[in-house]
């Protein structure tokens, strides 16, 4: 037994045996180079296999196997608004994530009451001194609000195809968290610029979370950081707006789509 | 065809046992790899239980597979791409080109700065939250008790937060209610007119939150935030239990055509 390395595909014996243009010869030559080191083999075919999945032919749909689609093209849009909530909640995580590196949540600086804090200060700022700074603030604004009315409207559409019915209750319930959820996003956002509604709208919530018995005091606590408005209030609602509920919110988003993924779209008939 | 006399990879001549060239067809178990069984045996209680189910359920999975009619089509939606991609893309873009004209157009606005001092006029939060501050605006009809000497027996603010759980509470509730396979609002007119009667409910609601905007009494509001969506409701049932029998006749034809009954 000889110590010489077998070589079972002589792979540049194979190139000298054929017939090729020094472009191909260099190609492959280089192919085999790599390939001998790197194994692009392997990522070679985990590509196609992409490739074959991304273009898998789909079996037909529900749709199209009870030849709905003569009736059913004109309500796709009211199929697409779960992913226009998504949508909309990314271009507002994108601007949120840039008017974040302006904003500041301080209550300073207010000599007297009603003066301006610095976080009021810090949003007009934003959007007078900042480049673009208005818009941004704007479609921040908007994409909230869409994304608010596209979740709506979708629940009412769910509620309305029978979509909820078994075996998809979870989703349902997991449905009614997130609507909460946006809710409550829509709420700390609403109180971030301190402005008169922020404060008057967080006033609120404070006194419904005081009437509730026994747990009442502690979800004050928990959520505003007091009894009163102030500081505290404005930090907690914060560090829920940009941390808390991103986490939250996107971690249950994508829970819903893999639901509705493994469950498959609850079409009509 | 396949020459009857050229030897196999291993020698043999035997027919029966000579394959196309793939793997073997049977993959002899690993050893690794305790069975269900094995694992049954060496568990107890709940995690014995859940083998056992898991194999109940394989079981029923596989005898369904076996009964289904439902033949595999080798035909065929869209693909993902270019089909779905594309259209997924021209609906996003779509979509963020409306946010992003609309928020150049109508510029998000921006207030006083907050005052603890001086309680603004109207207090609102934004549209979407109307609801709930209506359900917050619901102490007329709070229950004043005689029991009690005329006193509430809860708090104007409390009622609040027990309507914001009827509310969610009933929405959630909503699928162990209503079973069964209807998918279209005519087939179930009574679950149509619920949906209808909340929709209003949340409109009129909205209402009665900015009350002040509304040159009616209070009265009246408050009548009309509760009759209406009933009146909504009711025009729904009746409407669709028309509507029904000439539709579902339709339905059922071209469902029991694809699907005839066993």
């Amino acid at each position: 037994m000889s110590l010489k390395k077998q070589d079972d595909m002589d792979h540049n014996a194979w190139l000298k045996k054929q017939d090729l243009t020094v472009i191909e010869t260099a190609f492959l030559t280089t192919l085999i180079w790599l390939d001998k080191r790197l194994r692009i083999v392997d990522y070679l075919e985990l590509l196609e296999t992409m490739y074959y999945r991304a273009n898998m032919q789909m079996p037909k749909s529900h749709t199209e196997q009870y030849d709905l689609d003569n009736k059913f093209w004109y309500w796709y849009p009211l199929y697409s608004l779960g992913s226009l909530s998504i949508i909309a909640y990314l271009v507002a995580a994108v601007s949120g994530a840039l008017l974040g590196f302006y904003y500041s949540p301080s209550t300073a600086g207010a000599a007297a009451q009603g003066d301006p804090t610095a976080a009021y200060d810090s949003v007009v700022m934003i959007m007078t001194d900042v480049q673009f700074g208005f818009m941004l603030r704007s479609i921040h604004s908007w994409a909230a609000q869409f994304m608010v009315a596209a979740v709506f409207l979708h629940m009412l559409r769910v509620y309305f195809t029978g979509s909820y019915k078994e075996p998809r209750e979870v989703n349902w319930i997991l449905g009614v968290i997130l609507i909460g959820l946006t809710l409550l996003f829509g709420f700390s956002g609403y109180v971030l610029p301190w402005k008169q509604l922020s404060f008057w709208a967080a006033q609120i919530g404070v006194e419904m979370a005081l009437a509730t018995p026994l747990v009442g005091e502690w979800a004050a606590q928990l959520l505003f950081g007091g009894f009163t408005l102030g500081q505290a209030t404005l930090v907690r609602m914060y560090i829920l707006h940009v941390f808390v509920l991103p986490f939250v919110v996107t971690g249950l988003i994508a829970l819903h789509v893999g639901i509705v993924w493994v469950q498959g779209i609850a079409e009509p008939h | 065809m396949t020459d009857d006399t050229t030897p196999m990879t291993d020698g043999g001549t035997d027919e029966e046992a000579r394959t196309d060239g793939g793997p073997p067809a049977t993959v002899p178990p690993d050893d690794e790899t305790p069975t269900w069984s094995e694992r049954k045996e060496h568990t107890s209680g709940l995690a014995q239980l859940t083998y056992q189910y898991f194999e109940r359920s394989r079981r029923e999975d596989e005898n369904l597979r076996a009964e289904s009619t439902y033949v595999e089509r080798d035909v065929l939606g869209f693909p993902t791409w270019p089909h779905e991609t594309i259209r997924n893309l021209a609906i996003t873009s779509f979509f963020v080109g409306i946010i992003i004209l609309i928020a150049a157009i109508l510029p998000a606005h921006y207030g006083e700065p907050a005052n603890p001092g001086a309680t603004p006029a109207i207090i609102l939060p934004d549209w979407y939250l109307y609801w709930s501050f209506g359900l917050l605006k619901l102490n007329p009809i709070n229950p004043n008790l005689a029991v009690l000497g005329g006193n509430i027996a809860i708090s104007n603010e409390f009622l609040g937060i027990i309507a914001h759980g009827i509310v969610f509470g009933t929405i959630t509730l909503v699928p162990f209610l209503n079973k069964g396979g209807a998918r279209r609002p005519v087939e179930e007119p009574f679950w149509a007119a619920v949906g209808v009667t909340g929709v209003v409910l949340s409109i009129t609601l909205a209402a009665l939150a900015i009350q002040n905007f509304f040159p009616i009494t209070l009265d009246l509001l408050l009548t009309l935030t509760f009759m209406l969506p009933l009146v909504g409701g009711i025009i729904t049932y009746a409407v669709l239990k028309t509507m029904r029998e000439g539709y579902m006749y339709d339905l059922n034809r071209r469902y029991y055509m694809l699907r005839p009954p066993k």
